[in-house]
């Protein structure tokens, strides 16, 4: 099942990067996409005091941002870990947010003809089925995070 | 009295407060006449005024009541050029709104043409009045740097989120935040063309001041429909002019 946290102000870098690392510290949380207005193409041309771009690290990690966090849709199984969600969004979104249930799936399940054209006729692993879009590249939008495996 | 707009809120109050131009609104920074005229962009600063027509004085104009009743506003006595200067509000608690902006500088200034749209606001006057109105409008609580956007181009944000640090979306990233400094800074002039010095704005208010400030209605601040007497009076309004001058009693 998917879930999307809908937080009720566009979040930057900063917040980004803390609640990303929470979310991927849950067991139980297998994928996450941020979706969101992309940073302008001027912004690396901006001085630094301006500029709200940048690297974050997500359990050690390093993940080029593309896109400011409007949206994160969460693939999880149980529906218990939504209340871990919960707790963790609202230590690190002090302007309120929307957790939605109301789609089945908000990460594309199914291969579709657009991914045939992108990737040919091999077979694409099921984790990686919705995880881009057609118009970009897949190395820029798509990062592999391992989970901690030491118990 | 004139009576401007009805209701025992808040809101209603900065309403007529904005509306009534006997009120005196509050100055929240400075911004000094050159930075106006680089955000506003029509001329270089220093430069002369261009004109589309010789001073009023120097022109050979025809007899008339009306130009001898009416006081050439300094602009057009000097024959200047129509200049304008437009705003966006965000909807989330920005100090001021379209339909108000008009009602108030209708009320508060001649020689101005002012159009409303759902999310921009523009004024135009004659330049070196619209330079004296935009400094007030800059100055004083009609702006907040952070909700309010000075946008002459490309002014789609009202109704979009906030990011992260208050600021409404603006597209050519216009009015930037400063994280050193924490202000926010006008980095292009309001058609986003850019400056060679940013223009710093100031720092923007707290969603308390905003709240307290607002003249836009929200059911997560004022909600409209606890404003009783404003409810009342959109109601008459609303049932006379359905009725006009038809009296369902007398059939006519």
């Amino acid at each position: 099942m998917d879930i999307e946290i809908f937080p009720h102000r566009v979040l930057g870098s900063d917040t980004t990067e803390k609640l990303l690392n929470d979310l991927e510290s849950i067991d139980d949380v297998k994928r996450t996409v941020i979706h969101g207005p992309r940073f302008p193409k001027t912004e690396e041309t901006l001085p630094p005091q301006y500029r709200e771009r940048r690297v974050i690290n997500v359990n050690g990690e390093d993940v080029v941002l593309q896109v400011k966090t409007g949206r994160i849709f969460v693939e999880l199984t149980m529906e218990s870990t939504i209340d871990e969600i919960e707790k963790v969004c609202k230590q690190h979104i002090p302007y309120g947010f929307d957790i939605n249930q109301s789609k089945t799936n908000y990460i594309r399940k199914e291969q579709t003809v657009s991914d045939r054209i992108k990737y040919g006729d091999m077979d694409l692993p099921d984790e990686l089925i919705g995880m881009t879009d057609q118009y970009s590249s897949f190395e820029d939008h798509v990062k592999i995070i391992r989970k901690d495996d030491f118990d | 009295m004139a009576q401007i707009y009805p209701g025992t809120s808040q809101v209603a109050q900065n309403r007529r407060n904005f509306t009534n131009p006997e009120y005196e609104l509050e100055k929240l920074r400075e911004i000094s006449d050159e930075d106006v005229v680089k955000i506003l962009g029509h001329r270089a600063p220093g430069e002369d005024y261009k004109s589309v027509h010789p001073p009023l004085d120097e022109m050979d104009e025809p007899d008339d009541i009306v130009r001898e009743l009416v006081t050439p506003i300094d602009g057009a006595k000097a024959g200047d050029r129509i200049r304008y200067i437009q705003f966006v509000d965000s909807m989330y608690f920005a100090p001021a709104q379209p339909y108000l902006r008009a009602r108030s500088y209708l009320s508060r200034w001649r020689g101005i043409d002012t159009g409303t749209l759902s999310g921009r606001q523009v004024i135009e006057a004659r330049e070196r009045d619209i330079e004296r109105l935009s400094k007030i409008l800059l100055e004083t609580e009609y702006f907040d740097t952070a909700r309010t956007g000075i946008r002459g181009a490309g002014v789609h944000g009202h109704s979009l989120r906030l990011d992260e640090n208050g600021l409404m979306f603006d597209m050519l990233r216009r009015q930037v935040f400063n994280k050193e400094t924490g202000k926010v800074e006008m980095v292009r002039d309001q058609i986003g063309v850019d400056l060679d010095e940013p223009v710093v704005l100031g720092e923007p208010l707290d969603e308390e001041t905003l709240k307290a400030k607002t003249t836009i209605y929200r059911i997560d601040g004022e909600a409209y429909k606890d404003d009783k007497e404003a409810v009342e009076v959109l109601h008459n309004i609303h049932v006379s002019r359905s009725f006009g001058a038809f009296d369902p009693n007398a059939g006519w």
